[in-house]
């Protein structure tokens, strides 16, 4: 017997573990599939990554581009891996296909925006870096993208994604190319721009030089310094909806720092909840801040002689009620109010609600009632016979206390004595 | 055979059961916890039902709805009606108390202390420790002295606690005998008229004079009966030195501080508490009072006493007399206290207050990083200035026109038990005016409107003001076809009398062209203006016609094709001794030619040459070239043009 038993708990045991074991194959796969999209994702982006660095020159994509190298190797192994799965299915490239197209479409869109954009911005004489800030969150604009989409591009075989990347490889080709004319003279594209925009005014030459002059001289400013300057542009990069993503690759937040300041109150709109969030991880919140180190920690207190609330407690305590809103505001809030004060019966909590003055009896006192059937009755006898059955209903009724059930016995008691004569007489 | 078989039988059986119970203790949890008996409070039931009352918007508040004629329409009804009630309640109290014989019998089963009357005269006759005890409790502090007197001539010593409950009575009640204890409504009566903001500081200013009345005497008592003590402790110290500092006698306290340093006796932690909030009165400078302060903190560390919530809030307190230095040190010393586990879950008051010192930009920043620190979090009050968090927050916002924050402030408002912190009344007035101005200031018509049918007027009585901030909101996002709605809400929350207000609404409605449906309502909506002009309260004529409001009413029924009213509108300027403008006659006689009515066209020819106003021979040219006019008419038009021409 006991063996089988043991048998028997022994298997079941054994069933966990394999049930735990077959478990953990499938768990990995969904790592891997949940994995899968993140690791496409920079691939695509790279592109991308490296047109903003000939655009902005700043160290920072530098380091995300040799991130972005350094990713490189483990996307490899991802996607053989993915590979290896062997879980390609045609609806899944065609979704990834439509994803892509939708990529490049927009994409397509801001490039085509850009130049309009940037005459614009010309004519607020903001020059160059307004583009730049343009161009950072157009970048930002795409990962955010990315981010996106990874739910409906989940796995992907190179070959499929190869036909919709080439548009956008060629594409930002084509914008490296540009951006890497800025190294030493300015765009001609822009120079055009410029030329546009001069002739608007009515000095034309002079504004043209003037305008291009700014160019080179904001070609040397700093960029971080740039990027703090963003504040002409705020309407066009709100109009954008940029949705920033606070990951280590969009370090420059251009919206963040933008603040409209027209009047001397000043309007501080374009915060947003991930603004806010930012801000408090930036900056560490002032309540974490220094202190004043006057006192040590573990101090303990004097042991004072506590005699009770003090009229200066009482006082307090008057005074915080006074300040605060008292008044109920509902009809259950006043009874709260009144059963604190102790004018309302308290509702009950439990089911010994009321039985404040029985609570120290036990149950026994007040079921086994014989004991009262003392020396003073008779011991057999019809009298005998009714206190019995007055036991037994006391015994079941609970809304006496113990004590009005000695009473009522004691009742019957002098009752029956005075009828002494009676009962005698009665031969009873 | 059969005794080895049993035995081998036995053997196994041990075995296995060994084994079992070895595994089943390596499947089973060790422990079997089990958990402790929850206990619950008294109103445990009762505060979860109250949970699932939410507020409802079309609802007065609960103390109004036992009787629907007493629901206030009018804030300066609610006041009246809340009011009443209380004071209702305290005649009551008053009555039982002052005449408790009548009020003996107990009908309560369970007897029930609060309803019976209380106690007001002193029980014990005999001079004794425990008379003495006794009118201590019940704040007699003049007889309490003279008993203590008694006592001391007679011989008797009295301990040195009651000593010091009887040294805390006096400096607490400043040696005067404490007058009726207010209950927290009535302190409203002194605050009047709940019209607008910034009288906050009225009602502050009169509490403080208050207190101010009474200020602490050399010689009082308190420093007598200091002086009759031969071993004063540390109890009777603090006692005298925060009677002072109650009192105004704050370099006193200072010195009654150093006596007891050299009685060689520590301070307590209220001591500090006092000393720190009189320690920027008895400094000029503010780095001065700084420092003050930071000495005693020091010197609190010295005798190892350990701050509480209190301290802190009276360091911040002190700080918000600091000017600059305020908002700089409020921090650190935030961080102090945090340091020390000092429940600082109630972060709101104390930051509140040294933003109140600093300048509007820094106002927020601080703002945003305490609502970042609370938001979501429930408060219990503290202390009494934690009442004025939420108006001071919504101050702010409205200072900074930051409406992201406001509606933070308001949702924290509505967590947990955080509506108490709101104040009295009163304050809630300001909160919500603040808030509604705010509103109307920065959101888009639509959700002004939804917080408006929420707000107002449930928990919010607009002043007139605030109604006019709505009127120039519905003008701005074009929604002008909202107006007689708002007017009847206007006509109902009694502002229906506020000359400005009306005007603007006539403005507004006069001003554009609507269409056809909407030009009716506005008509309606003026003929209403027009009884309220008309009528007047109990004979006295609250409204007097403007010739702006004429024209602006008559122009608004001449748009809706009311010409009829508007005719008899036009009569009133004579009455009432005003003069229409050129425009509106030109408008009225376009409209009196669509209708074809030529006699009606003459007379108002005759009014205009009434008037004497110089487009009369214009309004004459027009008359005689667009109507059709008999013969009659023709000479009394060139009659008044002569007579015009004459004039002139």
């Amino acid at each position: 017997m006991y063996r089988r038993l043991l048998i028997n708990i022994y298997q079941v045991r054994n069933g966990l573990i394999h049930t735990q074991n077959t478990r953990l194959p499938s768990t990995k796969c969904k790592e891997r599939e949940s994995f899968a999209p993140v690791i496409w994702a920079p691939c695509t982006a790279r592109p991308l990554g490296t047109s903003s660095i000939s655009f902005n020159e700043n160290k920072e994509s530098s380091t995300s581009l040799s991130e972005d190298k350094e990713k490189r190797p483990e996307e490899n192994e991802a996607k053989e891996e993915v590979n290896t799965d062997g879980q390609k299915s045609t609806e899944m490239n065609e979704c990834t296909e439509i994803s892509n197209a939708t990529l490049a479409s927009q994409l397509e869109t801001e490039t085509v925006d850009k130049p309009e954009d940037s005459k614009q911005v010309e004519k607020t004489k903001s020059g160059k870096e307004s583009l730049l800030e343009l161009l950072g969150a157009m970048k930002v604009e795409v990962t955010t993208v990315r981010k996106i989409r990874p739910s409906k591009t989940p796995r992907m075989s190179e070959r499929a994604d190869q036909e919709p990347m080439e548009s956008a490889h060629s594409m930002f080709q084509h914008a490296t190319a540009e951006g890497s004319q800025q190294h030493g003279t300015l765009n001609p594209a822009l120079v055009a721009a410029v030329s546009a925009a001069a002739s608007t005014l009515p000095n034309r030459h002079q504004a043209e030089s003037e305008l291009l002059k700014q160019l080179r001289k904001h070609e040397a400013v700093p960029d971080t310094q740039r990027r703090a300057e963003g504040q002409n542009i705020g309407h066009i990069i709100a109009d954008m909806k940029v949705g920033r993503r606070t990951n280590g690759r969009s370090n420059a937040r251009p919206t963040s720092q933008i603040r409209f300041d027209d009047d001397g109150k000043g309007y501080t709109q374009d915060r947003g909840i991930t603004g806010e969030l930012d801000a408090v991880r930036r900056r560490k919140s002032p309540f974490t801040s220094k202190r004043l180190n006057i006192f040590t920690a573990g101090m303990e207190q004097d042991t004072l002689s506590d005699l009770g609330p003090t009229l200066w407690d009482i006082d307090l305590a008057n005074q915080i009620i006074q300040a605060t809103n008292q008044t109920p505001r509902n009809g259950f809030e006043e009874m709260i109010q009144w059963t604190k004060d102790g004018k309302l019966w308290q509702y009950p909590i439990n089911n010994e609600a009321g039985l404040e003055e029985e609570a120290s009896v036990p149950f026994h006192e007040h079921v086994f009632l014989e004991k009262h059937l003392d020396e003073s009755f008779p011991r057999q006898g019809p009298v005998r016979h009714f206190m019995e059955l007055v036991i037994t209903g006391l015994a079941k009724n609970h809304q006496l206390t113990v004590q009005q059930k000695k009473e009522h016995i004691d009742w019957f008691r002098d009752y029956f004595r005075q009828k002494d004569d009676v009962l005698k007489e009665a031969e009873a | 055979m059969a005794s080895s078989c049993s035995q081998a039988l036995r053997h196994h059986v041990c075995k296995s059961s060994r084994i079992l119970r070895i595994h089943l203790q390596k499947s089973w949890p060790k422990e079997i916890v089990i958990p402790k008996k929850k206990t619950w409070s008294k109103e445990a039931v009762l505060q979860a039902l109250a949970s699932t009352v939410k507020r409802d918007p079309t609802a007065s508040d609960s103390r109004f709805q036992d009787d629907p004629y007493l629901t206030p329409k009018t804030s300066s009804e609610f006041k009246l009606f809340s009011l009443s009630q209380e004071s209702g309640r305290n005649a009551a109290k008053y009555f039982i108390n002052t005449y408790p014989k009548y009020f003996q019998k107990d009908y309560a089963q369970p007897h029930i202390p609060c309803l019976m009357p209380e106690t007001l005269e002193a029980q014990i006759e005999e001079a004794s420790e425990a008379a003495l005890i006794e009118r201590i409790r019940m704040r007699k502090v003049k007889a309490a002295v003279d008993l203590y007197d008694q006592l001391l001539q007679a011989g008797t010593s009295v301990s040195l606690d009651v000593t010091n409950q009887l040294l805390d009575l006096i400096c607490f009640c400043g040696d005067h005998d404490p007058t009726q204890e207010n209950v927290p409504e009535q302190r409203n009566e002194e605050t009047e008229d709940v019209q607008d903001e910034p009288q906050a500081k009225k009602g502050r200013a009169s509490k403080a004079s208050g207190l101010l009345k009474a200020t602490w005497k050399e010689n009082n008592n308190a420093g007598r009966i200091f002086a009759l003590l031969s071993e004063p402790n540390t109890h009777s110290y603090s006692a005298l030195i925060r009677g002072m500092v109650k009192y105004g006698a704050y370099s006193k306290a200072f010195s009654t501080y150093t006596d007891l340093l050299n009685n060689r006796l520590k301070a307590d932690v209220h001591t500090f508490n006092a000393l720190i909030i009189a320690a920027p009165e008895v400094k000029e400078k503010y780095n001065e009072k700084w420092e003050l302060i930071v000495d005693l903190l020091k010197q609190m560390a010295e005798q190892k006493v350990k701050p509480n919530l209190l301290t802190l809030n009276a360091v911040l307190k002190a700080l918000r007399r600091c000017g600059t230095l305020g908002k700089s040190q409020a921090f650190p010393v935030i961080s102090e206290m945090k340091a020390l586990s000092i429940e600082t879950h109630n972060h709101a008051f104390p930051i509140m207050l040294c933003s109140a010192g600093a300048p509007i930009q820094g106002q927020t920043d601080i703002l945003q990083e305490v609502m970042n620190e609370v938001s979501g979090k429930s408060f219990t009050a503290q202390d009494p200035d934690d009442a004025q968090f939420f108006i001071t927050a919504m101050r702010i916002c409205l200072d900074t026109k930051d409406m992201e924050q406001a509606y933070r402030v308001h949702e924290l408002l509505g967590v947990g038990e955080n509506w108490r912190l709101l104040g009295n009344d009163f304050q809630q007035s300001i909160y919500y005016a603040r808030f509604f101005s705010l509103l109307c200031m920065m959101e888009n018509i639509d959700v002004m409107l939804k917080w408006y049918r929420d707000l107002v007027p449930s928990v919010y009585y607009p002043s007139s003001n605030v109604m006019r901030d709505l009127l120039q909101a519905l003008d701005t996002d074009n929604r002008l076809d909202l107006i007689p709605q708002i007017w009847k809400d206007i006509k109902q929350l009694g502002h229906a009398n506020r000359q400005n207000l009306v005007e603007e609404l006539l403005t507004l409605m006069a001003r554009e062209k609507h269409n056809q449906e909407v030009q009716e309502s506005f008509a309606e909506c003026a003929l209403d203006i027009k009884k309220i002009y008309d009528t007047g309260d109990r004979g006295k004529v609250l409204l007097s016609w403007t010739a702006g409001s004429l024209i602006d009413l008559i122009s608004v029924l001449l748009a809706a094709h009311r010409r009829q009213d508007a005719w008899e509108m036009l009569k009133l300027f004579k009455t009432h001794n005003r003069v229409p403008s050129e425009e509106l006659l030109n408008k009225f006689l376009t409209c009196v030619k669509e209708a074809g009515e030529v006699n009606q066209a003459v007379e108002l020819v005759q009014i205009s040459a009434g008037f004497c106003l110089p487009e009369t021979p214009k309004l004459i040219q027009r008359v005689q070239q667009e109507f059709e006019l008999t013969e009659q008419q023709r000479n009394m038009l060139s009659d008044l043009e002569i007579q015009t021409f004459n004039s002139d």
